[in-house]
């Protein structure tokens, strides 16, 4: 027994809410354990985004201990799987509002064996209320976190609020956007946020249909006096990934508080912490450089993938600096992290010796944002009734949905006469074109970063 | 060119534009001094004419062109438009002006809102806000934490400190029209009805309806596994001048009926016609009996898209033309003024019925 410790039910929700929060980034996720605290890191894959959730020993957990051995004296590392874990934390739901209560999770008990001779296992022995107890046990690999490195003296810009009213501030943004720019203004002393895509126009737009189809450009504007500890260079622009910064206030207003941000310049890697009693949550978040964003938007014609890896200049990873850290004397397996690390930074230089496993497409839609279409489910059950009661519910009076039935009308169409229905197709790639072009964009997204990512390498030489 | 307005009863003009925005995805917004005009024209299916006085949803308006009435067209994605608006329902204020960022016309929303910045709001977002029961436990010593039970303590404690309104500008893009190219665009003519009728709530037509456009997709496909129904699944629609109104699925292997009664047939004001009342044809249908129906066959799936515009929650009245065309018209109630209405004009015209 390397590790052991225990979670009372909110320990679990925290936990679950942590993990879910890097699902959204990443497949998987490293496992850290010192005397007096659990880490859990994640690096998502084009390396553009780096999450760190610390959780205190005394404070986050009922009973935690560590024991170390002779492999890992000083701290145990492994890798899991997200889901795997996200299963196990589940807190288990059920329809009925009494039943509820009793299937929840009252605790959990968590063991990590590993050594040599043993087999190497997560064991979690979960307890629900009712009574019930379930035992996991998940394999790990052996892996040495990445840390991305963050110069602290270097990114003297910041800021704080509550990351309540951000992510409020966020449902004002459309769909369709794929950046963020964070820019100040000291004579109007605001700070504004502003969404906009990159897609490219064609050239004399103006005349055309095209500009109607542009998303919709939010700026919103906050007094700075609603923040707190303001220190930012006046008209410096910022730009993340909305994506990336939608899933931080997503789980950031979850644990509540103040997020808290530091950054230096265009390029560089900005960070976003919060935190609440015994658990610390870090973001590190790298920022679309001005030459990467202006190279992009000349050289590449495809706007989808230019905006994608503009924002994915890679985070240096510190994998090194922390290797240093491991006990002189654990030299045999140094040499089995040296290759993982190894792997790490060729992984980084070449994007083609990426690890196996395929880059998990992103959900489109963010839970937050009210969907544009009602789920299958809900239309179902509501065409079921013939008569509808007077409560007020805008999804009623949404068209009847047409994809769903065609989808099945189409096929026999085109089996029948080898011929498509013309309404039928016109119709459906009109109601529905999000479905039309999401489907290709992790293609797109992956054909694309080769190149750019060389580029962005190249642009980050220099300096 | 100018346009400067603030907006008001932001809630039905959402509604106008969700309901257009079933209907077809751009519009053509015509503004002059007294009048907004919104009108969607579809490749296929019904057309939307909606004329609303321009103060039903705007307030302090100014309007400027060469034009006479100082008439501008626009040209407008009713998607961006309906979410500019969701995000200014709720606010303290907004408004709307056509301006110009980066050489291209921008219709751009100014909207002053607040954030709710109450736990429970916060709690009740976030998916996984409802397994907690509600219980600050999340993070049960820090100092917020301490108030888990009495959440009222710690917004109001935050609001108190900094609470400060938030300025949003929402720029819609637009295409200005030349005059030249709407002067082409016409109202469609339709002669006299021969029926006229209130319709019964939209929501249960609708409901209904829907329901009968499912039963024909189900059948038609189950029974001649696709080979000719390529066409969308048409439905019937009658009414007499006796307060009937009939919706009707005729398919190979079902035919059924809804029937609705004691509907309302407003009086015509012989004021407003062209013709005699004596003359008009609804005079005639009326004369003929309980058993004279005009009848039109629409569109299931587009009569479903029409029947959205149920939302405004205004009187309908359908106009039949026996089979040549359906008019719905649409009195959207004004808020603050019971007797005041603004008609929003649904056609739905069928050449030749098949």
């Amino acid at each position: 027994m390397v590790l052991s410790f225990t979670l009372s039910e909110e320990g679990v929700a925290v936990l679950h809410d942590a993990l879910a929060c890097m699902f959204k980034f990443s497949d998987d996720v490293c496992l850290e354990a010192k005397k007096d605290k659990l880490i859990l890191t994640t690096l998502n894959i084009s390396k553009s985004a780096y999450i760190c959730f610390t959780f205190a020993a005394n404070r986050f957990f009922s009973r935690y201990h560590f024991e170390g051995n002779s492999q890992y004296r000083d701290r145990f590392f492994c890798q899991l799987y997200i889901r795997s874990l996200l299963s196990v934390f589940r807190a288990r739901q059920s329809s009925g509002e009494g039943a509820g209560r009793e299937s929840v999770i009252e605790r959990c008990e968590v063991a990590i064996e590993d050594g040599p001779g043993k087999k190497s296992r997560l064991i979690a022995r979960v307890t629900c209320r009712n009574g019930i107890t379930a035992s996991h046990s998940l394999a790990f690999e052996p892996k040495a976190p990445t840390h991305a490195k963050f110069d602290k003296t270097e990114a003297t810009n910041h800021w704080a609020i509550s990351s309540r009213t951000l992510r409020q501030l966020m449902d004002h943004f459309g769909p369709g956007i794929e950046l963020l720019d964070i820019n100040t203004d000291d004579d109007t002393r605001v700070v504004n946020f502003t969404c906009f895509t990159e897609k490219v126009q064609r050239r004399g737009a103006n005349n055309n249909e095209a500009v109607l189809k542009k998303p919709l450009h939010t700026n919103i504007a906050v007094e700075m006096d609603e923040f707190d500890d303001v220190g930012v260079e006046d008209k410096l622009h910022i730009i993340i990934s909305v994506k990336d910064f939608r899933a931080i206030l997503q789980h950031a207003q979850l644990i509540s508080g103040d997020l808290t941000t530091r950054y230096s310049n265009p390029g560089r890697p900005m960070k976003l912490s919060y935190n609440s009693d015994g658990v610390l949550c870090e973001f590190i978040l790298m920022t679309v450089g001005e030459e990467d964003a202006i190279v992009q938007r000349h050289k590449n014609p495809r706007a989808k993938s230019a905006t994608a890896n503009a924002a994915r200049s890679e985070l240096d990873s510190g994998a090194g600096r922390a290797s240093s850290v491991v006990n002189e004397s654990q030299a045999r397996n140094t040499q089995g992290k040296g290759q993982s690390q190894a792997q790490a930074q060729s992984s980084a230089r070449n994007p083609a010796a990426r690890p196996k496993t395929p880059p998990r497409p992103r959900q489109p839609g963010f839970d937050i944002r009210p969907q544009p279409n009602p789920p299958a489910s809900a239309r179902s059950t509501r065409s079921d009734s013939l008569f509808v009661g007077q409560v007020e519910d805008d999804q009623q009076w949404e068209p009847l949905d047409e994809e769903e039935e065609e989808a099945g009308n189409d096929r026999l169409e085109w089996n029948s006469n080898n011929e498509p229905n013309p309404s039928a197709l016109r119709f459906s790639s009109y109601a529905n074109p999000p479905a039309q072009t999401q489907p290709p964009e992790p293609e797109q997204l992956m054909s694309g970063l080769e190149p750019t990512q060389r580029l962005s390498q190249a642009c980050l030489l220099p300096t | 060119m100018r346009f400067k307005t603030d907006l008001r009863n932001i809630r039905t003009f959402s509604k106008l534009v969700a309901a257009l925005n079933s209907l077809e995805k751009i519009a053509w917004v015509r503004l002059d001094d007294e009048t907004v005009r919104f009108t969607v024209i579809p490749d296929t299916g019904s057309q939307v004419w909606a004329s609303l006085s321009v103060d039903l949803i705007f307030d302090s308006y100014h309007i400027q062109s060469a034009e006479p009435n100082n008439t501008i067209n626009l040209e407008l994605p009713l998607g961006p438009l309906q979410r500019a608006l969701k995000s200014a329902a709720g606010s303290n204020q907004a408004n709307l002006r056509l301006t110009k960022r980066d050489g291209i016309p921008m219709l751009s929303m100014t909207i002053h809102a607040m954030t709710k910045d109450g736990a429970q709001d916060a709690r009740a977002g976030g998916p996984y806000g409802n397994q907690f029961g509600g219980g600050g436990h999340h993070n049960p010593d820090d100092p917020f934490g301490d108030a888990s039970d009495i959440f009222q303590q710690e917004s109001l404690e935050l609001t108190m400190k900094r609470e400060r309104e938030k300025v949003i500008t929402q720029d819609i893009p637009v295409r200005v029209l030349h005059p030249d190219t709407v002067e082409t665009i016409m109202q469609p003519k339709v002669r006299e009805p021969d029926v006229h009728i209130q319709l019964p709530p939209l929501l249960q037509l609708k409901a209904i309806s829907d329901r009968f456009t499912k039963l024909a997709m189900t059948t038609s496909s189950s029974s001649r596994g696709g080979g000719g129904a390529s066409q969308n699944p048409k439905l019937e629609l009658s009414a007499n001048m006796f307060g009937s109104l009939r919706l009707r699925l005729a398919a190979e292997s079902l035919d059924i009926t809804s029937v609705w009664d004691g509907l309302e047939n407003p009086e015509l004001d012989p004021s407003q016609l062209s013709i005699p009342l004596d003359e008009h044809p609804s005079t005639r249908f009326k004369q003929a009996g309980p058993d004279k129906w005009a009848t039109v066959r629409v569109d299931g799936k587009d009569w479903s898209r029409v029947l959205s515009v149920g939302r405004l929650e205004g009187r309908v009245i359908a106009c039949f033309a026996d089979d040549h065309a359906l008019i719905l018209y649409v009195y959207v109630p004004h808020q603050d003024d019971a007797s005041a209405e603004d008609v929003v004009t649904v056609s739905h015209s069928r050449g030749c019925p098949d």
